[in-house]
């Protein structure tokens, strides 16, 4: 059927690439929630919480999250326009650069260099090779698409698109900064505006890395694995421009009761709460896809996957926007209850989202079938089961931690000191490891059956050639 | 490797593919209309609201 030769090599490069970031960041990440209840557990100067919190959100937003989404938009894009990138060898060179690039970022991590922006801690030197690695990529999607062979853009491009354009715009400018040395650098921005500028990025960098491109893998990978045709291409393009148009005013809902001029706050919130209309238009759009055949859920292993991850999509984005809320952000900023809502998302959507893709993109690239269903259904109900218990965790230590914070004796002093507070959480913390080592085993389950299903590919392409 | 392209249209459906929910059409609408209302509501230049007012009468209280 096809005389075109798609460049698989480079897709299977950034996804083993983002599995091993993956492993890396989730075992700091495990380190780290011990460290909070058990100090001896701290390693200085470089194995401390300080320095390796930073490495654990960097290496899994970049690492395993752009690496994936480097590697399964250039899945899709080739399919989408019906011909190969316009510059293979670019996109190898792209894949080399990534992982030197995070290797080193993780490095200059742990030795205590940071901007300490939250989500741009990467000095400036680290920051000019990501521009270039992002400019590589822009230069490809663009390319590719402009010399489509296929006329009609589908929804997934254009999701892949806003994310190119979206985040070399945020990363770009909130990394402006003047440099004292090779290892050090000032933020242009002062003050409030350094705040406002760090967070337009910081809740954008959410938009862009944690949420068009998944998008882009759901509306994509949905369909291809079930066979069941989008529900309405209408909503998903509604929902796709409403949700480029909003998110980019929403980043002042991180400075609720700062010193942020209060209009900018409220137009922050308006913009927040208006975002849950476009996520939902995605949620409901899956919903009604799969609902016009049921029985898919049991058939074909995949369909559970997204169900489930645009389900956590859709919890995510309601319950974001009510922490925009004045009201509700007052008792739960600043504690526990946002790792937990970050951990949805991330644990929920986006893991969920890009596992069940490289489970379908995998055999399709060996051009065989996944090595286990079963081993995938186990995988499954372990993330499934470790997310949820992580997130419920930290969301009741979170309101006790916010109540206990707002406590006055009838005189107006404090009820609780900080550490009545802290100790408080320590049980909630312990409860968080175990929830983490839930959700290592299931993502175990998942490397060794994509590492099987590579070598049966392998060995069928050995025993044919 | 052989692979049978992407048929574009298969991705779409044709019965609903122009549908929007009305549910969803209420939501869409309904969260515009509340924006400008909170808007109005919390910008200090239109309704006179300010955070350390709303904080002073907390304390008064």
């Amino acid at each position: 059927m096809s005389d075109y030769q798609y460049d698989n090599q480079t897709v299977k490069g950034f996804i083993v690439s983002s599995i091993f970031w993956g492993v890396v960041g989730i075992l700091v990440g495990l380190l780290i929630s011990v460290q909070m209840w058990k100090p001896e557990m701290n390693f200085p100067p470089l194995f401390t919480f300080g320095r390796l919190r930073t490495v654990h959100t960097n290496i899994l937003a970049f690492g395993l999250g752009v690496g994936a989404i480097f590697g399964l938009s250039y899945y899709i894009l080739m399919r989408l326009v019906k011909r190969p990138l316009l510059f293979p060898k670019l996109a190898r060179v792209q894949l080399y650069l990534f992982n030197v690039g995070i290797l080193l970022g993780g490095v200059t991590l742990l030795l205590g260099m940071t901007q300490s922006l939250e989500y741009a801690e990467f000095e400036w030197p680290i920051d000019i090779a990501i521009v270039i690695l992002w400019v590589m990529f822009a230069v490809n999607v663009f390319g590719t698409i402009i010399k489509r062979r296929e006329e009609q853009m589908y929804i997934s491009l254009w999701y892949i698109i806003a994310t190119v354009i979206a985040v070399a715009v945020l990363y770009i400018v909130n990394n402006l900064s003047i440099p004292a040395s090779l290892t050090k650098s000032y933020h242009l921005f002062a003050g409030v505006n350094s705040a406002n500028v760090e967070w337009w990025y910081g809740h954008n960098a959410v938009g862009f890395v944690f949420t068009t491109p998944i998008l882009a893998m759901f509306y994509y990978f949905l369909p291809k694995s079930t066979g069941i045709p989008i529900f309405s291409h209408r909503l998903s393009i509604i929902a796709f421009w409403s949700l480029v148009f909003a998110y980019l005013w929403t980043g002042a809902h991180h400075l609720i009761y700062t010193p942020l001029p209060d209009w900018i706050q409220t137009l922050g919130i308006v913009f927040t709460l208006f975002l849950i209309a476009p996520s939902w238009g995605s949620v409901i759009n899956g919903y009604y896809t799969v609902g016009s055949d049921w029985s898919k859920m049991q058939t074909n292993y995949l369909t559970k996957f997204f169900l489930m991850g645009i389900t956590f999509y859709g919890l995510q984005t309601v319950q974001g926007p009510t922490q925009g809320l004045r009201v509700v952000s007052q008792l739960i900023h600043y504690t526990d209850w946002v790792p937990g809502h970050v951990h949805m998302g991330t644990m929920g959507w986006v893991t969920m989202t890009t596992a069940a893709s490289i489970y379908y993109v995998i055999p399709k690239i060996y051009n065989t079938e996944i090595y286990s269903e079963k081993v995938a259904n186990i995988h499954f109900w372990f993330v499934l089961i470790g997310q949820l218990l992580f997130s419920i965790t930290m969301w009741i230590t979170g309101i006790q931690q916010g109540a206990l914070w707002k406590a006055v004796n009838p005189d107006g002093s404090l009820k609780y000191t900080f550490l009545e507070t802290l100790t408080r959480n320590y049980p909630f913390w312990q409860m968080r490891t175990v929830a983490g080592l839930i959700f290592t085993v299931g993502m175990l389950f998942f490397i060794y059956n994509v590492y099987m299903t590579m070598r049966k590919g392998k060995a069928l392409a050995s025993t044919t050639a | 490797m052989e692979e049978d392209l992407d048929n574009i249209e298969a991705f779409e459906a044709k019965d609903t593919g122009r549908k929007l929910p009305v549910g969803w059409l209420i939501l869409f609408w309904g969260l515009i209309i509340w924006g400008v209302y909170y808007l109005v509501s919390y910008t200090p230049s239109i309704s006179g609201w300010s955070q350390s007012k709303a904080y002073e009468d907390s304390v008064r209280k």
